[in-house]
């Protein structure tokens, strides 16, 4: 059976311009939007397990790594680190990694806790910055003092 | 058997119109569903970290708490500043029936914030009995030694 062909193709084109102005548009949002979360992350850890009315009020008594945090400044603008209620790094958050490595490398087991202990008035950029020093150190429970209340 | 020819209705064509409607809904939809999520996020300078890293927190039942504004430090959530006291008991529901390892408390506080102020709400997730606790950080871009 013989078919006919069209007699004007030129007449079923779509217009494409709107359909691609708003194919763009898309793109354009979906390429923006993930932009501002990717270069947020998270620092996950766990609060201590003693639930109820003492919450927060556990101390750990086993042994563990203290690294202490102390605001220094005016207005806490830097910080001292203590490691290990004997050593003082200054505020060399290098000289910290260091040591926690070498805790490391002595054969002490990788779910060793360590309690960061910050001051007070101690800023939360320092305390993100220890902690940071403790998981390169490759440690696995890091734990904060919180205050009594 | 031969075929009656359909008959010719002129030049086929789309009718974009209600494409670009649909289209328009669906950007509007997506729009305001980014708003919506923005409401529990307040605007922090985050504190920058190098081990921070990207989660897909959906899979767990989370709260976002915000600690702004470091000269005078206030806990925000879902927009309202609250108290400790306020806090716990909103967290208290939060968690409701769940257990304490399936809900997560997501803390986005201020890099200059005193700890006092995270220790705070520390304290309050405790009093809920929620264990996740997770730090919002900017994640240090890394330049990879070769």
């Amino acid at each position: 059976m013989r078919r006919e062909k069209p007699k004007d193709p030129a007449k079923m084109a779509l217009p494409m311009t709107p359909m691609i102005d708003c194919v763009f548009n898309l793109l354009i949002f979906f390429l923006l939007t993930p932009s501002f979360s990717a270069t947020e992350g998270y620092l996950t850890t766990n609060l201590p397990t003693t639930s109820g009315p003492v919450a927060g009020k556990q101390q750990i008594k086993v042994d563990r790594i203290k690294v202490e945090l102390m605001d220094e400044g005016e207005h806490g603008e830097s910080v001292s680190i203590i490691f290990a209620e004997s050593e003082n790094l200054g505020s060399n958050f290098e000289l910290l990694r260091q040591a926690l490595e070498a805790r490391r490398n002595s054969g002490i087991a990788p779910n060793m806790p360590v309690l960061i202990s910050p001051t007070m008035r101690c800023r939360h950029k320092w305390v993100v910055k220890a902690f940071d020093q403790c998981v390169l150190a490759r440690f696995t429970e890091i734990h904060f003092a919180v205050p009594y209340e | 058997m031969r075929l009656k020819k359909p008959e010719r209705t002129g030049v086929v064509s789309i009718n974009m119109t209600p494409m670009i409607d649909c289209v328009f809904n669906l950007l509007i939809f997506f729009v305001l569903t980014a708003q919506f999520v923005k409401l529990e996020i307040e605007d922090v300078v985050l504190p920058i970290s190098t081990t921070a890293e990207f989660k897909d927190y959906t899979e767990y039942k989370n709260i976002i708490i915000n600690i702004v504004n470091p000269d005078n430090p206030q806990i925000v959530v879902f927009g309202q500043v609250r108290t400790p006291l306020e806090l716990t008991e909103q967290l208290k529901q939060f968690r409701g029936d769940s257990s304490s390892e399936s809900t997560n408390v997501i803390l986005r506080a201020d890099a200059d914030i005193p700890y006092e102020d995270v220790a705070r709400v520390m304290l309050s997730t405790g009093a809920a009995e929620i264990r996740g606790w997770w730090i919002t950080a900017e994640r240090e871009k890394t330049e990879k030694k070769s």
